[in-house]
Order: C-alpha cells, then sequence, then structure tokens
C-alpha cells in the first residue's frame, strides 16, 4: 500500500512524484453536472457503479450533485462493505454472490444499508434466502438477464419468469425487479445509439413485462451504462441507469465529448535514447493495456508505441519534442482497470492539488 | 486495499475466500532451490528481482538459499524504499531516478541502506553527483546498456565508455559497473530462436565492458537480467550477476523456457453461474488476473479453457465431460500469464502448505510505483 504519498493540498502538478493517477476535478465536475442535468425532473436516475473509482467520497459527490438513485452499484461484496461503511444507504450488488462465505458477510450489511443482489439461478435464490431468513434480514433480489455479454444471467424469459416467481415466495427475500447491461463498439451518433439501445434493452422490458403479466410487482429495471445513459432513460419502463465509465473517462467512450477525460496518468520521461523516442516511467502496472494502448493527452505528435510492466516507449513524430524530465498525461483506453491499480486519486485544479482520495476499494476483489 | 477474509491457519486451501492470491511454499521453495543451485558454484550470481512478487518474506527465503551475491533488484524508488525498511542491505534500483524530488529521495534512502542505481545520459549522471554530494551520500551507478529491449539505455559504443569515465570522475557516485536487460520470450516463441537472440544481446553488454576495460575503468560488476537469460548467462564468462525475478512463482509466460520449474503462485477463483452447458463465469476478472500482456490459463479441468476475461468477470469455455463440472460454488485455479502485474493487483499472498493455509503474507511494496 502505497502509504508514504500523499501531496499537500497546493502543491504544483510539476512537482508530483511519477507515475500519479490525477483527476482534473474540473473535468470530473462537469461529467457529474452532465448526468445530474440529464435525469433532473424525470423518475429515471442514475445509480452510479462504484467499482469505476471505489470512492466513497466520489459516490457521495455525484450523489450531492444529482441525477442518481441516491446509491451506488457495486460489482464485488467488499467493494459494497467499503461503500456502506462510507455512509452510502442504497448498495445494489450487480453480480452473482454465491459463496456461503459472501453471502454472510451481504446479509450482515443488510443490517446496514439497503442491500440489493443479482441473480441467475434457482439454487442461489434459495441460499440467499436461506442465509438472509437466518440472519432476520431481508435482501432485495434483482433477475439478471443476459442480453449479448455471453456471461451471467437467464438465457431465456420463461427462466426469468420462474426464478422470479420462486424469489418472490421464499423467505428473506424481496424481488425488486431485473436487470441487463450490455456493451458496444463506437457509436458517435445519438440516433444510432436510440437504436442500438432499443433493440439489446428490448429483452429485459420483456422480461419485466412477462413478470408483471403473472401479478408479480416490481419497482427496478436497472440497465443501461455509458453509452446508453441517455437513450435508454428514453425507454418506457427502465428506472435506473447503471453508468460508471462516464465519471474518469476513457478513449473508448471518446466520441461522447459532453464527459471530459478526468482521470489520467502523470509520467515523467526518464530517458531519450534514440532519436524519435522517449521513454516514461508508467507502465503496464500503471495504466492497463488490456483494451488497447493509453493515448498521450494534449501533445501533438507524440503517441504511446508500446509498453512493458514499468516503461512506456513514446514516438516523437518531427515537430514535436520530449526531455527528459518532461511530464506526460496519458489517457486510458479503459478506465477502471487503470483505477484499480491504484491506491489514491490526486485531484488537480488550475495546475495544483485540490484534494487527495483514498481509493478505498481498492483491491476489493473479494 | 485488499479485504479479505482472514481465515484461520490451517483453513483448507480449496475452503479459502475468494478470488485469492494463493502460493504453494514448497513449491516455491523448490523453485527457489532449483535456479538458485545453477549458481552455487558459478562466478555469476543471482541477484533476486524482487518486483516480481514485491514480498520481503519471499525475498528473505532467496537470499537464505545460497547461490546469491546477497543482494536484491527493484524497478521502482517505492520499492526500494519497502525493501529497505524491511531491512534489505543491497538493493539495485535496476532502472533511472531523473526527477529532483525522486533523486532526493534516492539519496535519502542511501543513508539507510547500500543502493544502486542505473544511468544513461550524462546531465543525469551529473544530477545524481550534485544530488548525493548535497546529501553526503555515495550512490553506486551502473551505466545501462540498450541490450535489445529498446527501451532505456545508452547504445552501445563510444559514447557509453564516455559516460561511465564521467560517472567514475563525479563525487558523490561510485562507478561499478554496466547493466543490461535482455528481452524476455513470450509464451509461444522457439526456445532455440530464444538462445541465439539471448546470447547475442548479452554479448553486446560484454563488448561493453572489454571497451571500458581498455579504457582503464574498473567494471566490478555486469549485470543482466532477467530469469529467462539465465542459462546463457552462466555460461559467458565476464558476467558477475543475473537480476532474476520470476523463477520463485513463476508464470504462465515463461513455463516452457523453464520446464523444470513449477508454478507456485495461482488464483483460486469461485463459479459464481454456469449458465449455459459450455460455460461457467469465473468471479476473477481483469481487475484480479492483470492479463495486459497475456491470457492466464486454468488449471487441471480437462476440456476447460479460460478465454475472456472483462473487468470482474472471467469466462471459461468448457467441452465433454468438463460441461458438467465448475457449477455454482465451485473453486477453479488460473496461472497468471505475467506474474508481476497479477501479484500487484492484491495485498496479501496467502501461503500454503500440504493445501492448508499457512498465513497471510503482506504483498508490502504493492502499488509503489512512484
Amino acid at each position: 500500500m502505497n502509504e508514504h504519498y500523499r501531496p499537500a493540498p497546493g502543491t504544483p502538478m510539476a512537482d508530483l512524484d511519477t507515475p500519479c493517477l490525477v483527476i482534473d476535478m474540473d473535468a470530473l465536475d462537469n461529467n457529474m453536472d452532465v448526468i445530474a442535468n440529464c435525469y433532473e425532473g424525470r423518475s429515471v436516475k442514475l445509480r452510479g457503479h462504484s467499482k469505476n473509482h471505489k470512492t466513497p467520497a466520489i459516490a457521495h459527490r455525484q450523489i450531492r450533485r444529482g441525477g442518481t438513485v441516491g446509491g451506488v452499484c457495486a460489482a464485488k461484496v467488499a467493494e459494497a462493505e467499503v461503500m456502506v461503511h462510507g455512509g452510502i444507504p442504497s448498495v445494489f450488488i450487480t453480480s452473482e454472490i454465491v459463496q456461503p462465505m459472501k453471502i454472510e458477510r451481504l446479509c450482515a450489511l443488510a443490517d446496514q444499508a439497503e442491500i440489493l443482489v443479482a441473480c441467475d439461478q434457482p439454487t442461489n435464490a434459495q441460499n440467499l434466502s436461506k442465509a438472509a431468513s437466518a440472519r432476520g434480514v431481508e435482501l432485495g433480489v434483482v433477475i439478471e438477464l443476459e442480453t449479448g455479454l455471453g456471461r451471467c444471467g437467464v438465457r431465456e424469459i420463461e427462466a426469468g419468469v420462474a426464478l422470479a416467481r420462486m424469489i418472490d415466495s421464499l423467505p428473506g427475500l424481496r424481488f425488486r425487479g431485473v436487470m441487463s447491461h450490455q456493451t458496444i463498439g463506437s457509436m458517435p451518433d445519438r440516433e444510432d445509439r436510440s437504436v442500438e439501445a432499443a433493440r439489446t434493452i428490448r429483452g429485459v422490458i420483456d422480461l419485466k413485462d412477462a413478470i408483471e403479466r403473472e401479478g408479480l410487482t416490481m419497482d427496478i429495471v436497472s440497465t443501461g451504462e455509458t453509452w446508453s445513459y441517455d437513450v435508454a432513460a428514453d425507454i418506457p419502463g427502465v428506472t435506473e441507469i447503471q453508468g460508471g465509465s462516464y465519471l474518469m473517462m476513457e478513449t473508448h467512450y471518446g466520441y461522447m465529448t459532453e464527459f471530459h477525460y478526468a482521470a489520467k496518468i502523470l509520467t515523467t520521461i526518464i530517458s531519450t535514447p534514440r532519436p524519435g523516442i522517449a521513454i516514461g516511467d508508467a507502465g503496464v502496472r500503471a495504466v492497463s493495456s488490456l483494451i488497447g494502448m493509453p493515448t498521450v493527452f494534449d501533445r501533438p505528435g507524440v503517441t504511446v508505441q508500446s509498453m512493458d510492466s514499468d516503461h512506456s516507449v513514446f514516438k516523437i513524430e518531427s515537430g514535436a519534442s520530449l526531455k527528459v524530465g518532461d511530464q506526460v498525461l496519458l489517457i486510458p483506453a479503459q478506465q477502471d482497470a487503470m483505477v484499480s491499480r491504484w491506491d489514491r486519486f490526486v485531484g488537480l485544479r488550475n495546475g495544483q492539488v485540490e484534494v487527495v482520495w483514498d481509493i478505498q476499494a481498492r483491491g476489493c476483489h473479494n | 486495499m485488499e479485504r479479505p477474509i482472514f481465515q484461520p491457519v490451517g483453513t483448507p486451501v480449496e475452503e479459502l475466500d475468494t478470488p485469492a492470491l494463493v502460493v504453494d511454499l514448497d513449491v516455491m521453495d523448490r523453485n527457489i532451490q532449483t535456479f538458485q543451485s545453477y549458481f552455487k558454484d558459478s562466478a555469476v550470481k543471482a541477484r533476486p528481482v524482487v518486483t516480481s512478487h514485491l514480498c520481503p518474506q519471499i525475498a528473505r527465503r532467496q537470499l537464505d538459499a545460497g547461490g546469491t551475491n546477497g543482494g536484491i533488484a527493484v524497478t521502482t524508488l517505492g520499492e526500494a524504499e519497502v525493501f529497505a525498511n524491511s531491512g534489505f542491505a543491497d538493493i539495485l534500483l535496476a532502472n533511472l531516478v531523473v526527477t529532483p524530488s525522486k533523486i532526493r529521495r534516492l539519496c535519502a534512502l542511501a543513508k539507510q541502506t547500500s543502493i544502486g542505481v542505473a544511468v544513461d545520459s550524462p546531465d543525469n549522471a551529473e544530477q545524481l553527483s550534485q544530488g548525493a554530494t548535497a546529501a553526503g551520500v555515495e550512490l553506486r551507478v551502473l551505466v545501462e546498456i540498450e541490450a535489445g529491449m529498446g527501451r532505456c539505455g545508452i547504445a552501445p559504443g563510444p559514447d557509453a565508455v564516455a559516460l561511465a569515465q564521467m560517472v567514475n570522475g563525479l563525487p558523490g557516485l561510485k562507478f561499478e559497473g554496466i547493466m543490461g536487460s535482455v528481452p524476455g520470450p513470450k509464451s509461444d516463441d522457439d526456445p532455440a530462436q530464444h538462445e541465439t537472440k539471448t546470447r547475442a544481446n548479452l554479448q553486446v553488454v560484454l563488448e561493453m565492458k572489454e571497451a571500458m576495460e581498455k579504457a582503464g575503468l574498473p567494471v566490478v560488476v555486469v549485470s543482466v537480467g532477467g530469469t529467462h537469460c539465465y542459462a546463457q548467462a552462466v555460461q559467458m564468462l565476464g558476467i558477475t550477476e543475473v537480476r532474476a525475478g520470476r523463477y520463485p512463482l513463476m508464470d504462465h509466460r515463461l513455463k516452457s523456457f523453464l520446464p523444470e520449474l513449477a508454478p507456485a503462485a495461482r488464483v483460486l477463483a469461485s463459479v459464481i453461474s454456469h449458465p449455459t452447458k459450455g460455460m461457467a463465469v469465473l468471479d476473477a476478472g481483469h481487475k484480479v488476473m492483470a492479463p495486459d500482456q497475456g491470457r492466464p490459463v486454468l488449471d487441471g479441468v480437462a476440456g476447460g479453457t479460460a478465454t475472456r476475461f472483462s473487468a470482474e468477470h472471467g469466462v471459461v469455455e468448457l467441452e465433454g465431460e468438463a460441461q458438467s463440472q465448475l457449477n455454482p460454488g465451485d473453486k477453479a485455479w488460473l496461472v497468471p500469464y505475467e506474474l508481476g502485474a497479477c501479484v500487484n493487483q492484491f495485498d496479501y499472498i496467502r501461503a500454503v502448505k500440504d493445501g492448508k493455509l499457512e498465513g497471510f503474507w503482506p504483498i508490502s511494496a504493492r502499488g509503489r510505483l512512484a
């Protein structure tokens, strides 16, 4: 754990030791405001995904700025614990929780906050019910439908309806609704995204309708993500959007220009061994290159050529220059893989440190 | 920070909460013995690169096992600080330190422990000299030679000799010799080709040693890395140390190049869904496995292959009889492709012996990237 490094407010960016995970606070506030404005006066709201920032202070900041249901999503039980301990009143764990030990932790949390959890199988529903009723708590259960990611989730409407009926009848569980998660490639045109959202989210609305026809009621239809934050909200029946990437932003969503790049890696050039090449002190351990190389921010003519564990190789076009000691900012191709490698965010405004936030749920894989 | 359930010593490994980074101590100790024995009767010694595991307890076992020169190597200044605080007395920071703030930290560290650092440019040598002189310390310096990585390091040739001469003459610096890093293979590279390439790259470093000695410089240290080049390095006269990190815990990337070593570090995951016959979903995705440089491998399930890692989920495809295995709640083992990246995602190693938990070992230097 990186306990030694906590730059004081007012420290200029130029004095930060690198590599360092920084947040452009203006960009962060802008991204929060886009969400607040988007859902103002509407019944559909954001339930921001905390797996993207893992930081209660940031979750509270978005909730205060508006546009949310007043709670968050989390991917793991340990993440949910950090959010609940950080004062978030409602947490939806969007993964299936099946291990007995984890179900116990989930039930213990349900004593402290509203806890919702995804489910896609009858046995799991029974196990959740047993643990919750033994402890005398109530778990809200949301049925996950697979809509194209090829991962978890029930595959057929009938299976979803049967599971809903079962959850509704089990003690300790409250059937709350349905969820789905889907992804797309780059799709700048809003109309295209709207069509794509209607197509992929159709399934979860069909599941909702089929369950309601059985006489069951639900208050949550949770779907959508950054790419569909606006268009999924237009689909009748959707109650919550699960966006997360919009907050820190990444080049994967670079076409959504209303969101600004907030999280970046500050890196320093440590060697210029050959003309046209410079070596930076941030590698894969700092940035993650899983879905692509990071992009150099605001330095025309400089690109990332390759990355090793702890070094990056920059290519410098003629006309551009980099010298040893220069700082370079990198924007990630995907932000949450990057954020999950760091212990704290250093928030910068006007080139100076404004705030340092511990990423309290970093490493909360369990 | 990781929030594991600290289960009691003696807990059977399959009952550990997941995902868990598990190290089998017997396998690790065998790997350490096997690998370090190559250096016992040799003029070449191993210098363990602790960046691969970031864990002082493992580093201590390496130094206790013989075949080393008593020192360790790290990649970042933050790692050097952690290991100095853990009492390690000879640390080579096999990287460049260029900013004034970090040079101050480096020199502060040199008051606690004997520290070596790489240099590849005259300006940096001057700055290190000024920093060391101001702090009243002496830094051991190795001139880094570019030896095939296409990364840091001065190009072999007269400029490198001139840099060595300059370092040798600067106050606060002790010129010790040279270092080079040679590229490692990918898991499917051809071993014979890798050997030829490695020899050629190491030869470049040795030629620079000779050129510096001809110029009258005392080249005491010729340091090369990493694990994958040991077999060639121990045969080449003049090399004094091999910086090696991956061998105690191993990973899939080096498996076919060091078949005598076994994977000691594996990730225990749980199946959270088995939504179709041919697919199981694990609770270990890329935030756990860090598969940036290659895909982890599912261990011990014939007919099961780990095929996809999204942020939070790992997807296993199942064929034949495997389709009836890996049901929700079942455990699965994953071998990381790139050890260092995976270790860096955890705060604790679950140390295991004979299938039972021995303890939680802190990965003390995790995340010390700066």
